[in-house]
């Protein structure tokens, strides 16, 4: 009895054969449940990670190529933008050759307008010059005359007497006569 | 004594079936030391289930991934995305380690709960997942504590310790405290979740081996999954926390 109980206790404490081996029971090494398990796992799991890894690829895909034509356009306006530049460039030799040319023409028909411009100003001021000395020496001969005149009548007034007069009538209308028969 | 010894054989019987071995180690003697040589078996395994498979999905990286290469990244980008949430700006160079203790805790757990270990035999003890033995849980958790204790120095010097009286000093014993309790709860958690779900499908598969454990199965995956991410967002807030300080 005790030695039965003893391999009893025996047996609590050392299960098995007490080595190393392959346990062949189905349901001790739950084969199958554990089967069951991963069937379900991969086949719920696969639906689900294969969609958040299409995502993430489309994600990936997209960005991608977008990027790729920001970079197409970006090269496309730097392409223009340096058409642009070479153009001015070209402008502004051309610019640089003929201008300073026109430049010198310029200022010689500016200096040659200039010119012109001074003469005809020396002109006029030569003419008004000239005018206002033919006024002034105008207005002279018209104040001498006016004297002279008023001298003349001051003597004839003073000298003349009847008999001045009447011969000076007489005379008057013997020219006059004269110059009637002439123009006849 | 024929009806002691029959019955004796049938309980043997019934024993071969129901056999639960909890606190039954395969001991391997290093050195003066006895340690649990089934879990370091089952590391090893697990190591290189995950040394294995990254590098099989990294060996000629494409623009455009594949499906194994776009399956790590997206799990590199998930693990980036907890470390960054928990620890902040300055999370790059704990990402690794994060990583680590992320995958190498889900891969054990799951491969705990998957893989069907009881076909080979062991003269001690049975293969399990790794977790599952409070040696490997505290191993984990004390590496948090001192990967928190490194960030905090690294970043702060000796003001580090000036933690301990934010925000009143009367906080400071409870602030002592926790630099115990958080590796206990982190080790604890894990082991006892994982012993837990292990022991309840083995008990159901000892009562009815078929149909009804599979529920638990399905429980015990999600739980372990579940744990594994916990763990690492816990051991990321730690360190968050011990770096960001009050400036």
């Amino acid at each position: 009895m005790k030695n039965v109980t003893d391999s009893c206790v025996f047996l609590v404490h050392w299960p098995s054969a007490g080595s190393f081996g392959f346990n062949t029971d189905i349901l001790a090494t739950n084969l199958i449940n554990l089967s069951v398990v991963f069937g379900v796992l991969i086949f719920f799991g696969k639906g689900v990670l294969s969609d958040l890894l299409d995502n993430r690829k489309q994600r990936i895909l997209n960005t991608i190529r977008n990027s790729e034509e920001l970079r197409g356009k970006a090269i496309e306006q730097l392409e223009k933008a340096r058409a642009r530049l070479k153009k001015v460039e070209m402008e502004a030799d051309q610019f640089r050759i003929n201008g300073y040319s026109e430049i010198e023409r310029e200022k010689m028909n500016l200096i040659n307008s200039t010119y012109k411009t001074l003469e005809q100003l020396e002109n006029y001021k030569n003419e008004t010059i000239n005018f206002e000395q033919q006024k002034a020496i105008n207005e002279v001969r018209q104040q001498v005359f006016q004297q002279a005149l008023q001298g003349a009548l001051g003597t004839l007034n003073s000298c003349l007497n009847n008999e001045l007069h009447l011969r000076t009538i007489n005379a008057n209308i013997g020219m006059f006569g004269a110059m009637n028969e002439i123009t006849d | 004594m024929n009806v002691l010894s029959y019955s004796i054989n049938t309980l043997k019987g019934l024993y071969d079936i129901s056999g639960v071995e909890v606190g039954q180690h395969f001991y391997w003697q290093v050195g003066g030391f006895q340690i649990h040589g089934q879990v370091l078996i089952t590391s090893w395994v697990v190591i290189a289930i995950l040394l294995g498979s990254a590098a099989l999905a990294v060996r000629s990286p494409q623009t455009i991934p594949t499906s194994g290469q776009n399956f790590f990244e997206y799990v590199l980008e998930f693990i980036r995305d907890v470390s960054k949430t928990q620890i902040g700006e300055e999370y790059r160079p704990w990402v690794p380690f994060i990583g680590t203790m992320f995958l190498f805790i889900f891969v054990s757990n799951w491969s705990g709960a998957l893989l069907p270990w009881k076909i080979i035999q062991l003269p001690h003890g049975e293969l399990a997942a790794p977790t599952n033995d409070i040696n490997t849980t505290v191993a984990l958790a004390l590496l948090t504590s001192v990967a928190y204790f490194y960030a905090g120095l690294t970043k702060r010097g000796l003001g580090y310790f000036g933690k301990y009286i934010q925000p009143t000093p009367i906080l400071l014993p409870i602030n002592i405290l926790e630099d115990f309790t958080k590796p206990l709860s982190l080790s604890f958690r894990l082991f006892g979740n994982i012993l837990a779900d292990e022991l309840v499908v083995v008990v159901l598969v000892s009562l009815v081996p078929l149909v009804v454990p599979i529920p638990v199965m399905f429980l015990g995956l999600f739980t372990s999954g579940i744990q594994a991410l916990i763990f690492a967002t816990l051991a990321a807030a730690y360190i968050g926390e011990s770096m960001e300080g009050h400036h």
